[in-house]
């Protein structure tokens, strides 16, 4: 079935049949506009990103502005990679991967352009968000730093563009839905639940604050698990048979896989609040979630690596595949990393040495990064060459970018381990001032500022493929 | 799982789970507790924040504290040393966030926690000079400048005794002072007001007396 959905492409002229012309052509302009802001709100993310780790080895760069202190910038940073990069991403990724799973195009020009009008009101909310919080009015709440109307626009324009992809589900040509459209669905329903709820219960109408713990760290887990990595999930499901020649087999794994992690997935995250401000069962409940969690994590990357078992011996050696694949793969290593970090991290004696170190952002980072961005990735590369009609990549570019986000990522997640596991085991004993713990991770803030740069590199020569790949479209638009 | 209806009940049960222990109980449960009345002065606990402090809260939202700075003094079974380290005498609980607008648990320790930094630092002037300058009185701090809550003027007459008392590099030139702005002071008053070394019934509090930061 995959293999009619994404059919292999040798030349530009057979690239697809006319069903899946006519599927990408009606989500065209949607796709790519998402795509687009996306790949630009990543680029200010991560320069915002690098600047955090200049001021950590020297505090007073770029000193005394009020906009430019840490605590600004940091929310900031966060807020782009989650809502400017990587959900504005996975909202492209799913639109396109549900339009070619379902096998039909979206029904007329009236649908894309609702889409697009809720693009940019998307858009306009971050920016403004993102403006706000420079200036000085965000919520204070992680995660959720933007304003009201902020994040009320970025709700009601996540449901003018998510209500599609759950009905082109429902319009679908194929009576078996594929495995990733079952990840799409949930993620694109999750994602206004969760959002909605933790707006209206932390910033909207903000509940007592005895009671905020706990919903803060539901929403930063629910937000990772059960919107973003669904969604990368699907990004995997749906492409892996496609690039390596194969199809799912073990198909109940894939249920089995699904409904484990959606289980668990609401769960996971409530380990960051052990010894905190809530009842023990709770924390409790976080820690069994966050250990079993490895186990859908593991199905699914055994159930995805399994496709390329079977891989035919018809190797496609055409360099932009070859990213794809490679993003994918590293997608999945990413995730079964997740899954082992996150079980080691909730165990009681560990997080309680670790909670509040480097670890927990090396964690996030591997999250947002790595088992999130890397599928979205390989989805961007894959779809840009269909909705462009021809070979949109510059090669060397791609590949620069590939190689330079995989390093970025592993140097930046490691050092980030090492240095915490330095400070969490100083922080346990008292005797070591605060001020000296400090002074023992210089050195790892240090390397972590080179990390950074390469994942600005990465992200900026992304940003020029892609400009370069629309600006190419828009001099010489391809004939109908 | 091929037809819509069924995929979004599973999905909606699936999801309810969560979303009633972690969302729907701290609700109605954490939600709804009460202050304690307090034997000693006859008020309550936690104790009311006064407006000042009220509005130093928004401040510490705003310019995004919780970046750096938790404010959770965790339970002694898992990790003695936030006591150890004079971060607390207690345990916090959820009633100690009774009267704050937002939860400020944080997430990292870039810097020292905050639960009663009111008890352990209760000297405004400290406070402000550390907030111009945090090197000039923690040598080695990570924490950036806030001088942009702090306005620089010409002395009109007799020095405000509210200027800060700076050296070396930090003092101004003759004829100048550097002074709070309202924000700094709401600031300084939510810091000054974050103490939890009373006891409260679930909470009680071993030994008195918060030790000086390590």
């Amino acid at each position: 079935m995959s293999e009619n959905i994404f059919p292999h492409h040798h030349a530009e002229e057979d690239r697809g049949t006319a069903e899946t012309r006519a599927v990408d052509a009606s989500v065209r302009l949607p796709v790519l506009v998402l795509f687009g802001n996306a790949v630009h709100w990543l680029v200010v993310a991560s320069l915002i990103s690098f600047i955090l780790s200049v001021k950590l080895i020297a505090p007073g760069f770029l000193g005394g502005v009020s906009f430019l202190t840490y605590g600004r910038l940091a929310p900031m940073a966060r807020d782009l990679f989650l809502y400017g990069w990587a959900s504005q991403a996975a909202l492209a990724a799913g639109i396109w991967l549900m339009a070619r799973l379902s096998g039909r195009p979206l029904g007329g020009i009236l649908h894309s352009t609702l889409l697009v009008s809720a693009t940019v009101l998307w858009n306009v909310a971050i920016l403004l968000g993102t403006l706000a919080i420079f200036a000085g009015y965000s919520t204070g709440v992680e995660w959720l730093e933007y304003p009201n109307w902020a994040s009320a626009m970025l709700l009601l324009s996540f449901l003018l563009i998510g209500i599609w992809a759950v009905l082109q589900f429902d319009r679908r040509a194929n009576e078996r839905a594929e495995v990733a459209q079952w990840f799409l669905v949930a993620a694109f329903c999750w994602f206004p639940w969760v959002y909605g709820t933790a707006n209206l219960l932390l910033t909207w109408k903000p509940v007592q604050a005895s009671a905020q713990g706990p919903i803060q760290s539901w929403y930063c887990g629910s937000l990772l698990a059960l919107w973003l990595l669904p969604v990368a999930i699907a990004a995997l499901y749906a492409l892996m048979p496609r690039l390596v020649g194969s199809h799912l087999n073990r198909r109940n794994l894939a249920t089995l896989g699904f409904w484990m992690l959606l289980l668990l997935g609401g769960w996971n995250g409530m380990e960051r609040l052990i010894g905190g401000p809530v009842p023990a069962w709770m924390t409790s409940a976080g820690v069994v979630a966050g250990v079993l969690f490895l186990i859908p994590v593991v199905i699914i990357a055994i159930n995805l690596l399994g496709m390329s078992a079977h891989k035919s011996a018809d190797k496609n050696s055409d360099v932009e595949e070859g990213v794809v694949i490679r993003f994918l793969r590293t997608g999945i290593y990413a995730l079964i990393s997740i899954g082992i970090l996150g079980a080691l991290c909730a165990l009681p004696e560990i997080s309680g040495a670790l909670r509040f170190t480097a670890v927990t952002e090396a964690k996030t980072q591997l999250w947002i990064l790595g088992a999130i961005s890397f599928p979205l990735f390989a989805v961007l590369y894959e779809s840009f060459p269909a909705l462009l009609g021809r070979d949109c990549w510059c090669a060397s570019l791609s590949a620069r970018h590939y190689w330079l986000t995989f390093s970025g990522l592993w140097l930046l997640v490691g050092l980030m381990l090492f240095g915490g596991l330095f400070t969490g085991l100083a922080l346990n004993d008292p005797t070591v001032s605060f001020l000296n713990i400090t002074s023992y991770s210089y050195p790892f803030h240090v390397l972590e500022c080179g990390a950074q740069l390469m994942l600005l590199a990465a992200a900026v020569i992304l940003g020029l493929n892609l400009s370069r790949a629309l600006a190419w479209d828009y001099l010489f638009p391809k004939k109908k | 799982m091929h037809r819509l209806p069924t995929l979004l009940s599973g999905i909606f049960l699936v999801f309810l789970t969560s979303w009633l222990g972690l969302v729907a109980y701290p609700v109605l449960g954490l939600g709804r507790l009460s202050p304690v009345a307090d034997a000693d002065t006859g008020g309550t606990l936690p104790p009311v924040y006064g407006g000042q402090a009220v509005a130093g809260q928004r401040i510490y939202a705003t310019e995004g504290c919780v970046s750096c700075h938790s404010q959770q003094v965790r339970q002694t079974s898992i990790t003695q040393t936030d006591i150890e380290r004079g971060w607390g005498v207690r345990p916090s609980v959820a009633r100690d966030y009774l009267r704050d607008s937002t939860a400020f648990l944080g997430s990292r320790r870039l810097g020292q926690d905050l639960s009663n930094v009111g008890v352990r630092l209760p000297d405004a002037a400290w406070h402000y000079k550390h907030l111009y300058h945090p090197s000039s009185v923690c040598e080695g701090s990570l924490m950036p400048s806030y001088s942009h809550l702090f306005l620089l003027r010409k002395i009109q007459g007799a020095r405000s005794d509210e200027a800060l008392n700076l050296t070396g590099a930090d003092a101004p030139k003759q004829g100048y002072e550097v002074v709070p702005t309202a924000e700094a002071k709401n600031l300084v008053a939510y810091l000054l007001s974050l103490r939890h070394d009373y006891p409260l019934p679930e909470a009680p509090v071993k030994k008195a007396g918060a030790g000086p930061a390590k």
